[in-house]
């Protein structure tokens, strides 16, 4: 079939010739003009929302201006399993220079040995204007290993007219925070003049990470934890204690009753459904344009032991094998100057993260609607995630016994065998144990 | 099967024959040996011998021995359990009803109408999609609400009779949504594989037989069904071993809920290894899944070699 | 009669038809997403009408190019798949025809192991195969997501089968008069196996094209990385820009649908050969 031959194999060169054809087209990677003798630094972080890259490739690009003999690339890392990206190429010795990573991560970085401290490189006066909980979030002994531009918030967005309809009080912080008794006269009252009966929102659609951060506020609420926090090495009769199961055991029986919406369509508060939003600071601006008049922000409810709230988001850190920290440093310090901190702050909604910054933010300043997020922060209400290289499991299993409560398994059932699994990580790794100058 | 010797004419040569084209052959077989040795045999043994040790991703700590630990761990698990059930069942529903799917499809495009040649490319069209982008798409299908595709078309079958249900978070109805997702992307290749057998088939047998007084159903199943024995085999081999792969969809759509009830073994390895770093436990799954699907081609060739003998 | 058969024909049309219209729904909206607004993709995926676009607009396709370097992806998936696709037919059909015309000592045990391989997929051995490229340097490469695949089982598997039921005459006729084995592999086998060599080339083409997993793990860098890595990029948290990603699967299944298009025919006849072996 010779005829059939020649046509063949013309497709086939054919489609060759266009494969190397495109392929050489596009060899040259984007970059400017560098100058000669020049230090070239790698930037990983996360892929988020489109704001926020266009504001970190704005700040890139400053700096560059502002440093021109640091040449800085900028890697963007799909967000979703950006941790285990960064593991495989840690494990490969391909780190970055400079790493954005979330912030409950650190310990696992520092047990492997891949970051440096910062505290020698960075000046005093910036990390003092640091928000308190960035440092607790990046400390590990007597070393500072990450700081933040910005950090999260958490709390209860509500509908205020449907506060005042059922006559409730509106707690302006945290200590007035509503007591869990409260808040579930308050949820039954708006119930009753509710459509499906379904009042609180607490993003149940999103799963994954935000279980541990948005509900693991309330162990600590309640006088539990998700693991004793003097040596990280026992999760068993915390996790799992009276206080956990009692505090878990309310939030079952809302969604039981059918208090809680499911919010698959991820709009229960903003078309109305629902009159109060347990999420973080990053549903504000929607929020907000549904209800601009009507919108006020509340702490999380005390569950025995005070009204508690989550911190932590993406923390930078520079990476041992980054050839000049110094000028490493130098572009930290660059996005911790107000103006740049500002910038990223209104682009992504998120707590600034240094006082100086603060002051200046419309949103999180005195008098500012989100100040409350500020002041969890800086007044020590908000508790780290657990800082030890357990974390993965510990998130895992935490994250796993919400969902099985949440589909009616029985609240004890669920939080033993999350105890269970992380006590033997930690068996298995023998204490996850540090070296002592880490 | 043929075998080169079979179809020498001189079987008094064949000892000497048996040898004579090592030298070429190993030369044409080596680059391919070569490669799956070193990117697939031995990664397997590796993860074997992994298997027996503790190893975490990234960790500082030496390397232990633990013998059967990651094993008796993973079969106590009752997440890994329900994967293997998973498994299981999908390969249980994906098998028939996607094989008579291909089958139906095959015998109506397989007729002297114009056209014909269209419709095996509209219904080829899914396969060409990756798993990854197909997973994205039925997701907005399967949205709850009654906005969501599927509900709103059930709702107008049902006359609104139906109660809009978020598929995906359904602990009865997700691994079936992923079932539905699996065939509709992998129906086109089996459907073109059994089109192919059929129209191989020659027409001449149907005449003798319709002459005979065969009704089409006995035609059927004494004419095409035979012919189909061996694609058919082929096909439902391929199918399963591809049901017990099953991750991508599971990864995008379901993340292995809810409650475990769409998790898989591959889903379960990858997130061992990858989301907690428990590298050893990951590959003790990796080798149970192993074991388990060449049991069932043994078994599936065994039993398909005998029918074979027998008919 | 006649009347039956008319009625016969206009029934098998409308029932292929209907079945079409619902295989195709799911592509259909594919399409139409990325012709409409984001905001308005999930609302409207409910009615059938919603699919023709109200205002059909080009805005997520200039997104797409906007937010990511769409060219270099694909441009990175066409080079890493075609290389795979064309090493792969070199590589893996001289190891079909070694296995299925040669005589050597082995053949069977090799033949035998190749057969239990095809089994094990990619992520079952995704980590140990890690380390092992880890140790040879190749991360953030081409080559790392490239030379792994190259030999595959079942490439090998189906040129085998294939190979079987060449006719032996030609190559006798050859081999009579001298010609060494590789000579009659590339002169005469080769032109007479386009059914097999297509069929294995848009298989692999059509795994390889959506490999996801792999690079993800073993590529950072946006020079290197292929088309499924750059949607990845829009999957933040929610609300997902629906309209982007659909715009992206599009620009991403179009050289799929014209590889397979181009080379239809020889396909569908490789794939029913080397099905029917059984």
């Amino acid at each position: 079939m010779p005829g059939q031959t020649c046509y063949f194999s013309t497709r086939v060169i054919l489609s060759a010739l266009l494969l190397f054809l495109l392929f050489g087209c596009n060899r040259q990677d984007g970059g400017g003009e560098v100058p000669s003798g020049a230090v070239h630094l790698e930037v990983w972080a996360h892929a988020g929302q489109e704001a926020e890259r266009t504001v970190l490739r704005e700040q890139v690009d400053r700096f560059r201006q502002h440093a021109p003999e640091i040449d800085i690339t900028l890697v963007f890392i799909p967000e979703r399993d950006y941790n285990a990206q960064v593991q495989a190429a840690a494990i490969a010795g391909d780190m970055p220079d400079i790493l954005e990573f979330d912030g409950p991560y650190l310990s696992n970085y520092i047990w492997q040995n891949q970051l440096i401290p910062l505290e020698g490189l960075l000046s005093p006066e910036v990390i003092a204007d640091l928000l308190p909980s960035i440092i607790v979030q990046g400390t590990r002994g007597d070393h500072l290993y990450s700081v933040a531009a910005f950090d999260s918030g958490l709390g209860l967005f509500a509908r205020r007219s449907q506060l005042e309809g059922i006559g409730a009080r509106i707690p302006r912080s945290s200590s007035q925070a509503w007591s869990a008794a409260e808040f579930e006269g308050i949820l039954r009252a708006l119930a009753q003049s509710d459509a499906d009966g379904a009042v609180l929102d607490m993003k149940l659609n999103y799963g994954g990470e935000w279980f541990t951060f948005g509900f693991s506020p309330i162990l600590q609420s309640a006088g539990a934890d998700l693991i004793e926090r003097r040596a990280y090495q026992r999760s068993t009769g915390v996790i799992n204690s009276p206080e956990a199961v009692a505090a878990l055991q309310r939030v079952q029986d809302w969604i039981r009753q059918g208090l809680v919406d499911p919010n698959l369509d991820d709009a229960a508060f903003v078309t109305g459904r629902v009159a109060l939003s347990w999420v973080g600071h990053w549903e504000y601006s929607r929020y907000r344009e549904a209800f601009p008049d009507d919108l006020v922000l509340v702490p999380l409810p005390d569950f025995g032991r005070g009204s508690r709230t989550g911190q932590g988001s993406w923390n930078w850190g520079i990476t041992r094998n980054c050839p000049d920290p110094q000028q490493a440093a130098d572009f930290l310090h660059f996005l911790l100057r107000p103006s740049e901190v500002l910038a990223m702050s209104n682009a992504n909604g998120a707590v600034p993260g240094t006082e100086s910054a603060v002051a200046r933010s419309p949103l999180y300043g005195i008098d500012g609607p989100l100040r409350l997020f500020a002041e969890q922060l800086m007044g020590g209400v908000s508790v780290p995630r657990p800082r030890t290289p357990a974390y993965p499991v510990i998130t895992t299993e935490f994250q796993q016994a919400v969902q099985r409560i949440r589909n009616n398994v029985p609240v004890r059932e669920a939080l033993d065998r999350a105890a269970a699994n992380i006590d033997q990580d930690i068996r298995d790794n023998h204490g996850y144990p540090f070296k002592s100058d880490q | 099967m043929a075998t080169p010797s079979n179809r020498t004419n001189s079987p008094a040569l064949d000892g000497l024959r048996r040898e004579q084209d090592a030298p070429t052959a190993w030369i044409f077989a080596l680059p391919a040996l070569a490669g799956l040795i070193f990117f697939v045999l031995a990664p397997f043994l590796l993860a074997l011998f992994l298997s027996f040790t503790n190893l975490r991703l990234g960790s500082p700590l030496p390397l232990e021995f633990t013998g059967l630990r990651q094993y008796t761990r993973i079969f106590a698990d009752t997440a890994f359990l329900r994967a293997l059930q998973n498994n299981t069942v999908f390969a249980l529903m994906v098998v028939p009803v996607q094989t008579a799917l291909a089958l139906g499809l095959g015998l109506l495009i397989n007729q002297p109408l114009r056209g014909m040649v269209v419709f095996r490319t509209l219904f080829f069209t899914p396969v060409i999609f990756p798993l990854s982008l197909v997973s994205v798409i039925w997701i907005l299908i399967f949205a709850p609400g009654p906005d969501g595709t599927l509900n709103s078309l059930l709702q107008w079958l049902t006359l609104g009779a139906w109660e809009p249900r978020d598929f995906l978070h359904d602990p009865r109805l997700a691994l079936p949504a992923i079932t539905v997702t699996s065939i509709w992307q992998g129906v086109g290749f089996q459907m073109v594989i059994l089109l192919a057998a059929l129209q191989s088939i020659p027409a001449e047998l149907y005449e003798a037989a319709r002459v005979d007084g065969a009704r089409k159903r006995q035609q059927f199943v004494h004419i095409t069904l035979p012919a189909l024995k061996n694609p058919l085999t082929f096909v439902i081999l391929v199918t399963t071993i591809l049901a017990f792969r099953l991750f991508d969809q599971v990864q995008i759509m379901t993340r292995g809920g809810p409650n475990h009830a769409t998790t898989t073994v591959m889903y379960e390895a990858v997130n061992a290894a990858f989301g907690s770093q428990q590298v050893a436990r990951g590959a003790a799954m990796t080798v149970v899944f192993f074991t388990i699907v060449l049991t069932l081609t043994l078994v599936q060739r065994r039993i398909a070699g005998q029918e074979r003998a027998s008919s | 009669m006649r009347c039956g058969n008319v009625f016969a024909r206009v029934a098998a049309y409308l029932v292929l038809s209907g079945m079409a219209l619902v295989f195709l729904i799911p592509v259909a909206m594919m399409v139409s997403g990325s012709l409409k607004p984001d905001h308005l993709v999930l609302p409207e995926a409910g009615r059938l009408a919603n699919v023709v676009p109200a205002k059909p607009t080009l805005d997520n396709y200039r997104d797409v190019f906007a937010r990511v370097p769409f060219a270099r992806y694909m441009a990175n998936s066409i080079f890493i798949t075609g290389t795979i696709v064309f090493c792969g037919l070199l590589v893996n059909s001289l190891a079909g025809y070694a296995l299925s015309r040669l005589h050597w000592r082995g053949r069977k045990a090799v033949l035998t192991g190749v057969i239990a391989l095809i089994i094990l997929p990619l992520e079952a051995i995704a980590v140990p195969l890690f380390y092992e490229v880890t140790l040879f340097g190749w991360r953030n490469t081409y080559l790392v997501q490239i030379v792994p695949f190259i030999a595959n089982a079942f490439s090998v598997y189906l040129f085998y089968t294939f190979f079987l039921e060449l006719p032996e005459e030609l190559e006798e006729a050859a081999r009579i008069d001298g010609a060494r084995p590789m000579r009659i592999f590339f002169s005469i086998v080769v032109p007479n196996s386009q059914p097999v060599f297509a069929a294995v080339a848009i298989l692999t083409f059509l795994t390889q094209w959506g490999s996801f997993l792999w690079p993800l793990m073993v590529t950072h860098s946006e020079s290197v990385r292929p088309l499924p890595l750059g949607i990845a990029l829009f999957y933040t948290l929610p609300p997902l820009q629906w309209g982007d990603i659909f715009a992206f699967g599009v620009m991403m299944v179009l050289p799929v649908l014209a590889v397979f298009l181009l080379f239809q025919r020889w396909f569908v006849q490789g794939v029913a050969s080397t099905g029917m072996k059984g």
